[in-house]
């Protein structure tokens, strides 16, 4: 004699749900996102002038404007200045690129 | 979230913790000056004492050549436009 | 009123894709669009920057970036640049 209880029936909806959505990646790829990933890295920022600045980033704000550490001035290949911090006034900027994974 | 170990939570707060103290600010137009900064606000709109400028001449021909102007300001409003890099001193 | 894609929905659908981006002045940048925002600042994986000078084009590869979007001209969906 069997003493269990029966078996859930096979269609037993619970078992059925399917799992909630998985986000295939933490990153969803937008602009906030990436920013998120990139602050305590290195990064490349270039401005409209063709200026290079490369340092870490320390933070940035909604006007981009940009905090950065370990702050090298790249003109045309040659460093010509360092800054142990710099500011630099969004407006200027062109884009901002990790100079190492994210 | 800041990735900077001096706190800092915003680019601002870089100005913040300059004033009184000399920044490095690099303008448009080639022009880079240093001065005592005093006031700024959310335009970098500056106030700038005991300022040194120099402007960076280039003298175009066969071989172009870059002669360096300086002049010494007591007092200096810097339009916040212009301002392209604000740097403090060196904290090391 | 008649229905109708608004541009910022087509670029939507460019996700994922390679993109072409002319900016206002001689510069141009292809990559991977991998998300955008209302200011149409673009993030791209695996960019390629060209400047166009008087000397020629500077070609410059690039990981991640983010374009800033103000002086962005066109952008060319599906496209991988003026070497296609």
């Amino acid at each position: 004699m069997d003493d269990s209880p029966p078996p859930p029936p096979n269609d037993a909806p619970d078992t059925q749900t399917p799992p909630p959505p998985q986000q295939t990646s933490i990153h969803t790829g937008s602009p906030t996102d990436f920013l998120k990933g990139v602050v305590g890295k290195k990064v490349i920022v270039r401005l409209n002038s063709g200026v290079d600045y490369r340092g870490v980033l320390s933070c940035l704000d909604g006007y981009m404007n940009i905090a950065l550490e370990q702050t090298e001035e790249h003109v045309e290949g040659n460093v010509t200045n360092r800054y142990g911090d710099a500011f630099i006034r969004g407006n200027n900027v062109l884009y901002i690129s990790a100079a190492e994974a994210i | 979230m800041d990735g900077s170990s001096t706190g800092i939570q915003e680019p601002l707060d870089l100005i913040r913790l300059s004033l009184s103290e000399r920044v490095f600010v690099k303008l448009r137009g080639d022009r880079e000056m240093t001065g005592i900064l005093h006031a700024y606000d959310g335009h970098m709109n500056l106030i700038l004492s005991d300022v040194e400028e120099k402007i960076m001449i280039v003298n175009e021909g066969e071989q172009a050549t870059v002669s360096v102007a300086k002049r010494k300001m007591d007092m200096l409003f810097v339009r916040g436009d212009g301002v392209i890099l604000v740097s403090p001193p060196s904290r090391t | 009123m008649a229905s109708q894609v608004l541009p910022l929905e087509l670029i939507d659908k460019c996700i994922g894709s390679r993109i072409w981006v002319v900016m206002k002045s001689e510069r141009e940048f292809t990559g991977t669009l991998l998300g955008f925002d209302d200011f149409v600042n673009m993030v791209l994986e695996d960019v390629t920057e060209y400047e166009m000078t008087a000397q020629g084009t500077k070609k410059t590869k690039l990981g991640q970036t983010l374009l800033n979007g103000n002086n962005i001209c066109m952008l060319i969906p599906g496209s991988d640049g003026p070497e296609s």
